[in-house]
């Protein structure tokens, strides 16, 4: 064996590895091109491409695999038909709504469609999730292999995608450069409201360019299955993730406005992929999850971290943002005495209620469901203080989560230590991971943020939970014991659910003590305006990443003690990514931003499916997914949440009630924050132009 | 020697030479203006001493420190207090809570451990403090009025307030009487002078309404077109037939 033919079969490996990765890539781009598309045209930062993709996919495979429908006639309606009018409907009924909100608030609805449209359709469609499909393309043959300079292997799938994908490319690129459309496109999204000022119909533009971006999803969806390991037999929502996840990482490469950037970003992407796979040597576990399941999220974050032109991009933002109205004043600001006694008064009696309920007549059930209503109550109050406090979206809170159940785990198993020690140990490094993993991304803030951190918790999913110093050993399992500590034994289910309680309050009163000393007042700041704080000293992203950190410690405690209760630390049920969504759209449209808000939703969480939708409607416990997903659309209207606002809407309808039995008495209690006018006035606004 | 010094400081854009070696002095206590017409570098001069903006030549220098590579926050807390063209406020909080925080970032007691065993919350003193402030800048009983509340000639006197409560050694003013009328300019110059004379903070107006500057100031400086054309005491340099055929003709035949 003489060098040169080693070096002959390393030139070999490589331009296989090239042919092979650009198929691959050419999915990639389709995802990133829709991105793009999007963000161009409405400044939506569209997650649930994957559900949109998924539905297409699922489509075509329902019509084709099961009802034996031709291809050609199964292609047209999966993506020629349902995806454009999915697109459509989004602009029509949801986004043409929000196009003046901010780009997070945006965020939230998407992240909302990617929880609700998959269940939707599963539940519409009664799609078979047990039966698996098959990888099949859209090509009649698709598996037949050519090869390409009679020496490399491609398939027609594979031949197909890359056609499909540049002719795509050309058309798009066409399109905003040669016509007028192109260029409205282009003000629009500069500032939709400065181009609504110069006469432009900001709404018309987007609907065609919504239509464009599902039909490229609802392509990608097909036509990647056959060349995408990750999705596998079973077509789930969950497999496009890390298809998104490449497609983000290529679409950042242009900041999210340069179609050839995502194309180009998309194509060396895919050949990233496969040349990592071919080249990297095996041996080495961190090297061998580079070629594996680790790399997109790595590639997507270190393009977050290090592209500068997404540094540079932060800086420039829309001139007429400061424009939008501040979040009304927490409806307690504004509260008269009297409601304030008959608020308190209701709350006591409904825990007393709760508590006789528990302690006296619930069976075991219901002791379990309400204990966990506590834990995710917890929970959501790191939701309340990072989103709500800190107005920034942070996607891992299911994993800091996962890391107080694990560490909880580990130090009991390995060390015999008290699992009351290895929560807060599972919290401290919580703690640590956050403030490590958001110093590089917190200055970018906003849809970068929840991206990076996203990426962090997929990466969490897909890598690191099946090490076992993280996510325990087969052979071990993950069992957790109920805890014992100053004499008490918090193993019966009544005492467990004392000792979460009284965690509850003690973190209850540490969110109110953080919202109303100094890191309170430094995230208002930096809420209202970053230059400003800075002006004034202020570090911007490090009162951030403090709080951040708080934030993950807090869902680390929560974590810790639902693997108490559950008494094993049930990874797959309780924090998959795709749950952790969930999470954060049920507290933004609950109420984000008060304790008690994060409260409700941990109930709501909890016994909402169990009651309501399975006991009383008799429906699907899915239905909850479909509801608060749709639910997340008030976020934009309503950013204090539905709770929140259904409440100071009652309050300023009860008092003006009072006010006129008791003219003498003054409508607004003394020193509060609001003037008396404000309750009203917001609502009258919102009542008017809750109607499109 | 001098408060702040901006020594030869030279800005390109892209080929567009924004400032051209432009020096600048402040001494302390002194009220100064800067003035020149739309164009001129006044802001990229204002954006280089703040450090929003870096020099490509030239040192800025605060109290015989170079300071031209520090961040922003680092030149807040040396004792540079700056306010807004168009107006930063934080949304959201109270007219109190801006003081107050601006005070506790100056006093460096706002830590997080702090908050977590309840030593945050606001005391009685730090509000006594604050609404002192409030009430010498004519702005009284207002402590508790959410921000959104006020006009803006009573903002911007709120950006003042907060500026002062990081007890500041220099003011720089970024063009206070745009969006007041000559009633509201008046009335703002007026608490400004008063205050400034009580605290004795150095001040750098950079304004655009000449007539402001004329009343307000002992020195000031005129930029056209990237470069410093004058200075000296303003009386003069309003007479300067330079700066009157720069920028005082178009003020004269009526185009401000």
């Amino acid at each position: 064996m003489t060098a040169s033919v080693l070096a002959a079969g390393v030139l070999e490996d490589t331009i296989r590895a090239f042919f092979q990765g650009l198929p691959i890539g050419a999915g990639f781009a389709l995802v990133a091109m829709s991105f793009v598309l999007t963000y161009k045209t409405s400044g939506v930062f569209n997650l649930a491409f994957g559900a949109q993709a998924f539905i297409s996919a699922a489509t075509y495979f329902e019509l084709h695999v099961r009802r034996d429908w031709p291809i050609w006639s199964a292609v047209l309606v999966a993506v020629v038909l349902v995806a454009p009018v999915l697109g459509l409907l989004l602009e029509r009924l949801i986004f043409r709504h929000v196009h003046a909100s901010s780009a997070v608030a945006k965020l939230v609805i998407s992240l909302g469609l990617l929880v609700a449209l998959p269940e939707l359709f599963k539940l519409i469609v009664d799609y078979n999730r047990e039966q698996p499909f098959g990888a099949v393309g859209i090509i009649p043959n698709g598996t037949t292999v050519y090869r390409l300079f009679g020496r490399y292997p491609v398939t027609r799938d594979e031949i197909a995608a890359f056609v499909i994908v540049v002719a795509a490319a050309v058309a798009l690129a066409a399109l905003f450069r040669y016509t007028r459309l192109g260029l409205r496109i282009r003000a629009v999204v500069q500032s939709p409201r400065m181009t609504e000022l110069n006469g432009v119909n900001a709404d018309w533009v987007s609907s065609g360019s919504w239509m464009l971006s599902s039909f490229f999803a609802g392509l990608a969806g097909v036509l990647l299955v056959p060349t995408t390991s990750s999705l596998g037999t079973v077509l789930e929502p969950t497999g496009y993730f890390p298809i998104v996840i490449s497609a983000l990482a290529a679409a950042a490469l242009g900041r999210l406005v340069s179609l050839p950037a995502a194309l180009f970003g998309g194509l060396l992407l895919g050949v990233v992929t496969t040349q990592m796979r071919t080249h990297v040597p095996r041996n080495n576990v961190i090297l061998a999850e580079l070629q594996g399941p680790a790399l997109p999220y790595v590639m997507l974050f270190a393009i977050i971290v290090f592209w500068p032109a997404i540094r540079r991009q932060v800086a420039g933002a829309d001139p007429l943002l400061g424009v939008s109205p501040p979040p009304p004043a927490l409806a307690a600001t504004s509260r008269s005495q009297g409601m304030t006694i008959y608020t308190r008064i209701m709350a006591l009696a409904f825990f007393t209620a709760v508590g006789i309920f528990a302690f006296g007549y619930a069976n075991n059930f219901w002791i379990s469901r309400i204990t966990h209503s506590v834990i995710f109550s917890i929970i959501f109050l790191s939701i309340v203080v990072f989103t709500g406090l800190g107005g920034q979206i942070a996607l891992c809170q299911v994993t800091f989560a996962a890391i107080g159940a694990f560490g909880a785990m580990q130090f009991a198993q390995r060390w015999d230590i008290s699992v009351i020690v290895g929560m807060l140990a599972g919290a401290a490094i919580a703690a640590a991971v956050g403030a490590v993993l958001s110093i590089p991304v917190m200055r970018l803030g906003g849809i970068w943020l929840a991206i990076a951190t996203l990426a962090f918790a997929l990466f969490f999913h897909d890598v690191l939970v099946k090490y076992s110093w993280v996510g325990g050993s087969l052979f071990h399992g993950r069992g957790v014991p109920r805890p014992e500590f100053l004499g008490v034994d918090f193993s019966s289910r009544e005492n467990f659910l004392i000792l979460c309680v009284a965690i509850l309050v003690l973190v209850g009163v540490l969110v109110i003590l953080i919202r109303e000393s100094s890191t309170g007042m430094a995230l208002r700041a930096l809420r209202g305006s970053e230059t400003a704080a800075e002006s004034i000293g202020v570090i911007s992203w490090r009162s951030r990443v403090i709080v951040f950190s708080v934030s993950a410690g807090i869902a680390a405690i929560g974590g810790g003690l639902l693997a108490m209760e559950e008494r094993l630390v049930g990874y797959e049920a309780n924090f998959d990514p795709q749950t952790g969504l969930f999470w954060l759209v049920i507290v933004v449209v609950l109420g984000a931003r008060t304790v008690e808000g994060g409260i409700q939703a941990g109930v709501a969480f909890v016994i909402f499916p169990e009651l309501v939708l399975h006991r009383w409607l008799g429906l699907d416990g899915a239905w909850r997914y479909v509801l608060f997903g749709f639910a997340a659309i008030s976020f934009a209207r309503h950013p204090e949440g539905l709770l929140e606002h259904g409440k100071r809407r009652s309050q300023a309808m009860m008092q003006r009630m009072f006010a006129r039995r008791e003219p003498a008495m003054a409508p607004v209690g003394a020193g509060a924050g609001a003037p008396a006018g404000a309750g009203p006035t917001a609502d009258a606004e919102a009542e008017t132009g809750d109607e499109p | 020697m001098s408060l702040l010094v901006a020594d030869g400081i030279t800005k390109r854009f892209a080929g567009i030479t924004a400032l051209q070696d432009v020096s600048i002095a402040l001494e302390k206590g002194e009220r100064v203006g800067l003035i020149g017409p739309n164009g001129a570098g006044k802001t990229t001069l204002f954006n280089c001493l703040l450090g929003l903006l870096r020099p490509d030549v030239g040192s800025v220098d605060f109290d015989g420190q170079d300071i031209t590579r520090l961040p922003v926050y680092r030149r807040a807390r040396l004792g540079i207090g700056r306010t807004f063209q168009r107006v930063e406020l934080f949304s959201g909080s109270s007219v109190r809570d801006h003081l107050l925080f601006a005070h506790r970032i100056r006093s460096g007691t706002g830590a997080l451990w702090k908050d977590v065993l309840g030593l945050g919350l606001p005391k009685p003193a730090e509000i006594e403090r604050c609404d002192d402030l409030l009430e010498s800048l004519g702005l009284g009983g207002m402590g508790d009025e959410p921000i959104e509340a006020l006009s803006l000639g009573q903002s911007r006197l709120v950006e003042v307030a907060r500026a002062l409560m990081t007890q500041p050694r220099v003011v720089l003013l970024d063009e206070p009487s745009s969006g007041l009328d000559r009633a509201e300019t008046n009335a703002l110059a007026e608490t400004l002078a008063r205050i400034q004379s009580e605290q004795g903070f150095g001040l750098l107006l950079v304004e655009h309404d000449v007539e402001l500057v004329a009343s307000f100031t002992k020195r000031t400086y005129v930029l056209n077109f990237g470069r410093l054309i004058t200075s000296g005491a303003t009386p003069e340099v309003m007479r300067d037939p330079e700066v009157r055929a720069a920028y005082l003709g178009d003020f004269v035949a009526g185009t401000p």
